[in-house]
């Protein structure tokens, strides 16, 4: 399944900030979860995932900090700052209102 | 595996945000790629699949860049950063001097920040700056409008005014016959013209009204290249003894007057009860001799019996092509001088002069503006001392930020680039300022010289005064700026970072700063002691005694018809009728006339003293003249000395008497009794008047001039048909205007009065071109005594802040409240004390170009030194012990632990 561009990248925003509400993670990593969740059904590219990182921390919704994990290079891990974890929860119940509207006009014209 | 953070630095172009956060994304997209590289190594392909793998990630390294300024564009560098990094990365724009632009616009940006990030001290800065830039832009808009703006005729560098010379007297107004003589054989002048002071009685439909003009040849419009704006100017037929009357209005006479009415060429008007026809209207701007002047009339000079004696002409000539007015003086010379041999008995050895006509007209003027704007140049230069120990005050507060940029790379000259930078801002912060309290000072100035400063009317600002602004604003900003520079180039990263807690108040700094406000002083003691010299020179004029009083006198003029007053019976009944009512009116102490009152022009003629050898007419003496009333002397308390003066029964019947002021007496009958002298006056009338009275002397020719000796006759014994009037009141003098007006028309209805003023007004008006000097002198002067003190201020308390531990030491070590109040206020007041001494000097030097406006006060007047040293000291007293007293409340504890 293809999607638009346009679709994906509406959501990727808020993909981003539920994938660093559990732990901060790195830029990579972000880039591979949302692969590797969505079965490879989304793919984000690096011209397209680094920039939208750096907006979200320019608004200040997350925080990147460098850091020296045990064995590994050093790497930027973002973590979700307070106001990015209410951005997030609005978008959650934005997103969950939004395919439920939708989701009722695509099952009453099945009907 | 290859250097990823390299990689991307070398592809990825400039992203425009701050240096440390592109630094970030360059390490973050290396780190990024690193894991598509290692993680492909890790799945098994080979190093350069691997890489290859990596390396496709960012296809397009320009939106890469430009995606990542604009996602983060709080880390986004200021535009005309990005526009400098632009700049210098095109090697055409560097060369084209693009990069010098790029940095001007980037360091006045920065400039602009730190200046408003101390308000408290831009404000000082901007003000001080702006004080000096509204004075250069007022002065300079009255140099530009008087002195340099040509005058507005055509090619009027090619005018010029022609003066006849007299022995004993020098230039003179023209004979009309000399006149005529030079129009026809003279060889310089494309054509010439000549004019006389005029004024006429015109009667409109609500009344008869008095308007100043003048009485013109007709080839003065020729000359000045006017044309009228509708109608037409006078023919040489017009010009002629005999021919209808004709006018020509003003442009401001024909709409106040007559509505405007284009209709108005070719109606005939009332004019001093003739009819007389309107030939044209000249433009709105047209103007000559003056602004004052409403109507142009022939003077109708008749060649058959024109006059060499009577001088009464200003002549004007247009020089031709090629002609230098230096060639045409030599000319003139020999042309009038060849006329004086050829009618010796009326002009023996007389000349003539060529002087341009704008020379003529603000010659006299300049002096005094030129000295105003010396004056302003000084007021300038104070203000740049100050701003820029301001700058020093602030620049060594600095210290760490200079040397922080410079260890950042910053090289010398681009911290002084910077330091200029902020100058330049504040300067043109300064400027724009200056120039808008300039604009508003003008009209201001123009009222103040209304009566005095010729053209002043033509002052406005135009480019030229903005030009000279701006120009000064610049330069004004570089001068001050050189110190701070200075001082931040010389700043080195070590000393700064050493000591930065206490400033750099180095040696080297304080002495700069020491200077400055020594040549502050001084400068202020120069401006402050021309303006004291000036005030005493005006407050000596003041107290002239000029003879007469003005106290509760009223004067104005009065000028009877020909028409209706044909003959001398005539004039002589109304005057004789006119003075007794006056006198009836309630509060009329005495009423006089004169047929030319003090200090409003002369009136000389020539004399014979009866029983003396006659001389030729051109050496007969000659002296003032006055035709006066009985109550002249009276009205104006002219002191009787001896004799008498006039009674009503002088009267044309009666013998020629005549009264001599002190003056006279004592140069023509000197050792001897001067009454029952007889004297045979150039007035046209037959005989000998017997002197009968001596009276004081008179300054008729103004406040600062020596009275010259007057001869008076009875009004009655040579009538004039235009006279002033003076009533001398015990009350107000304003509540004698009505009733003045009520008995004039009771005895004749057509009459206006006119220049109607107190005599107070009108000897207040002499002076008002020394009262416009002095007072805008006093003004600059006032603005530097305030500037200086402003700078004495802080750099003694700054001096203050700096030395708060060596004060709290001596306090600590014993010393009294009064011992630091006198270290404190001494260093400043030494300080002080070298630029008073510097100050006089350069005053006593430069006192020279003030002599011509001084009356009375020699330039190097002791008393004026000794007050300008003895205010300004004071002044510096004061600006020092302010901060002193603060010294004095320095608890040792507190200033010894601050370390």
């Amino acid at each position: 399944m293809v999607f638009s561009p346009e679709l994906k990248k509406g959501s990727l925003e808020m993909l981003i900030l539920a994938l660093v509400e559990v732990r901060p993670r790195h830029g990579y990593e972000i880039g591979k979860l949302i692969e590797e969740r969505s079965g490879g059904r989304l793919s984000f590219t690096l011209p397209t995932l680094y920039p939208t990182l750096l907006r979200l921390e320019s608004r200040g919704w997350l925080k990147g900090r460098w850091v020296e994990k045990a064995g590994e290079r050093e790497r930027c891990f973002y973590r979700l700052t307070p106001r990015g974890r209410r951005v997030l929860a609005d978008q959650r119940a934005t997103w969950a209102g939004y395919i439920d509207a939708v989701n009722a006009v695509l099952d009453s014209s099945r009907a | 595996m290859r250097d990823w953070r390299a990689f991307v630095r070398e592809r990825l172009p400039a992203t425009g945000l701050t240096p440390e956060r592109e630094a970030r994304v360059v390490r973050e997209l290396a780190s990024q790629l690193e894991d598509f590289y290692r993680e492909a190594v890790a799945r098994g392909a080979s190093d350069e699949d691997a890489d290859r793998h990596a390396v496709a990630q960012i296809a397009d390294w320009r939106t890469m860049a430009s995606d990542v300024r604009r996602a983060d564009p709080a880390h986004a560098r200021p535009r005309v950063d990005r526009l400098v990094d632009a700049v210098e990365a095109r090697p055409m724009a560097r060369a084209t001097g693009g990069l010098m632009l790029a940095h001007l616009v980037r360091d006045g940006r920065y400039a602009l920040r730190q200046l408003v990030r101390a308000p408290g001290f831009s404000a000082v800065a901007v003000i001080t700056i702006a004080l000096g830039i509204a004075a250069t832009t007022a002065i300079f808009s009255v140099v530009n409008g008087v002195l340099l703006r040509p005058l507005p005729y055509a090619d009027p560098g090619a005018l010029v005014r022609v003066h006849e010379v007299i022995p004993h007297y020098g230039r003179f107004s023209v004979a009309p016959a000399n006149f005529l003589d030079w129009r026809q054989q003279n060889t310089v002048f494309e054509t010439t013209g000549a004019y006389s002071s005029d004024s006429v009685t015109m009667t409109f439909e609500d009344g008869p009204e008095r308007e100043q003009g003048a009485a013109v040849s007709w080839d003065l419009f020729r000359t000045l290249r006017a044309t009228p704006a509708f109608g037409t100017a006078f023919t040489a037929d017009q010009d002629k003894p005999g021919a209808s009357p004709t006018i020509v209005l003003s442009h401001a006479l024909w709409r106040d007057r007559f509505d405007g009415d284009r209709a108005i060429v070719g109606r005939v008007i009332d004019v001093n009860g003739a009819p007389t026809t309107v030939i044209g209207v000249m433009p709105p701007d047209f103007y000559f001799p003056s602004r004052a002047v409403k109507y142009w009339r022939p003077l109708a000079i008749s060649p058959a019996n024109a006059t060499r004696g009577g001088h009464f002409l200003a002549v004007i000539g247009r020089l031709r092509d090629g002609v230098s007015v230096d060639q045409a003086a030599v000319a003139m010379r020999g042309l009038a001088e060849r006329l004086a041999r050829q009618y010796p008995n009326d002009s023996e050895g007389e000349s003539a002069e060529v002087v341009r006509l704008q020379d003529q007209i603000v010659g006299a003027v300049r002096p005094a503006l030129l000295t105003l704007v010396a004056a302003v140049g000084f007021l300038v230069l104070i203000a740049c001392a100050n701003v820029a120990n301001l700058l020093l005050v602030r620049g060594s507060t600095r210290d760490k930020e200079i040397a922080i940029r410079t260890a950042l790379g910053a090289g010398r000259r681009r911290l002084v680039t910077q330091m200029m930078a902020e100058s330049v801002v504040l300067a043109v912060g300064g400027g724009v300022l200056g120039v808008a309290l300039g604009y508003l000072a003008i009209p201001a100035i123009q009222q103040l010289g209304a009566n005095s400063i010729p053209r002043v009317a033509d002052v406005t600002l135009d480019v030229r005064v903005l030009v000279v602004a701006a120009a000064a604003s610049i330069l004004t900003g570089l001068l001050f700026g050189l110190a701070p520079a200075w001082q931040a180039a010389r700043a080195g990263v070590s000393a700064a970072l050493k000591d930065s807690s206490r400033g750099s108040s180095t040696s080297g700094g304080r002495w700069v700063r020491s200077t400055l406000l020594v040549v502050e002083v001084a400068l202020s003691i120069v401006l402050l002691t021309g303006a004291v010299l000036l005030m005493r020179s005006f407050d000596r004029l003041t107290r002239v005694n000029p003879g007469f009083s003005t106290d509760g006198v009223l004067a104005f003029q009065l000028s009877l018809p020909k028409k209706s007053y044909a003959d001398d019976a005539r004039i002589i009944g109304f005057f004789n009728d006119l003075v007794p009512r006056l006198e009836a009116q309630p509060g009329v102490a005495s009423a006089g006339l004169v047929q030319t009152l003090p200090l409003r022009g002369d009136y000389v003629l020539t004399f014979e003293v009866r029983g003396r050898a006659p001389v030729s007419p051109s050496q007969q003496p000659s002296a003032a003249y006055r035709v006066v009333s009985a109550h002249y002397f009276q009205s104006l308390a002219v002191p009787l000395v001896k004799g008498r003066v006039f009674t009503p029964q002088d009267q044309p019947k009666s013998g020629l008497v005549a009264v001599v002021d002190q003056a006279f007496a004592q140069k023509h009958f000197p050792g001897a009794d001067a009454i029952g002298q007889g004297i045979r006056i150039g007035n046209g009338v037959e005989g000998y008047y017997e002197v009968i009275g001596v009276v004081g002397d008179v300054r008729y020719d103004g406040l600062d001039a020596t009275p010259s000796p007057t001869m008076y006759v009875p009004f009655t014994q040579d009538p004039f048909s235009t006279m002033w009037v003076v009533m001398r009141t015990s009350g107000q003098t304003a509540t004698l205007a009505a009733p003045a007006r009520q008995v004039v028309r009771g005895l004749d209805p057509t009459l206006p009065i006119y220049s109607l003023n107190p005599l107070a007004t009108i000897a207040s008006e002499s002076i008002a071109s020394q009262r416009f000097s002095m007072l805008l002198l006093a003004l600059f002067a006032g603005t530097a005594l305030f500037l200086s003190a402003v700078g004495l201020y802080g750099v003694v308390a700054y001096s203050v802040t700096q030395r708060t531990r060596e004060i709290g030491l001596r306090v600590a070590i014993g010393a009294e409240p009064g011992d630091v109040l006198r270290l404190v206020v001494g260093g400043g007041l030494k300080l002080a004390l070298a630029g008073v001494v510097i100050g006089l000097g350069g005053a006593l030097a430069l006192s020279t170009f003030v002599k011509s406006l001084l009356f009375d006060v020699v330039p190097s007047d002791p008393t004026s030194y000794a007050v300008t040293a003895g205010v300004l000291l004071v002044v510096a007293a004061i600006a020092c012990y302010i901060p002193a007293r603060r010294a004095t409340r320095v608890d040792p504890m507190v200033a010894l632990q601050a370390e």
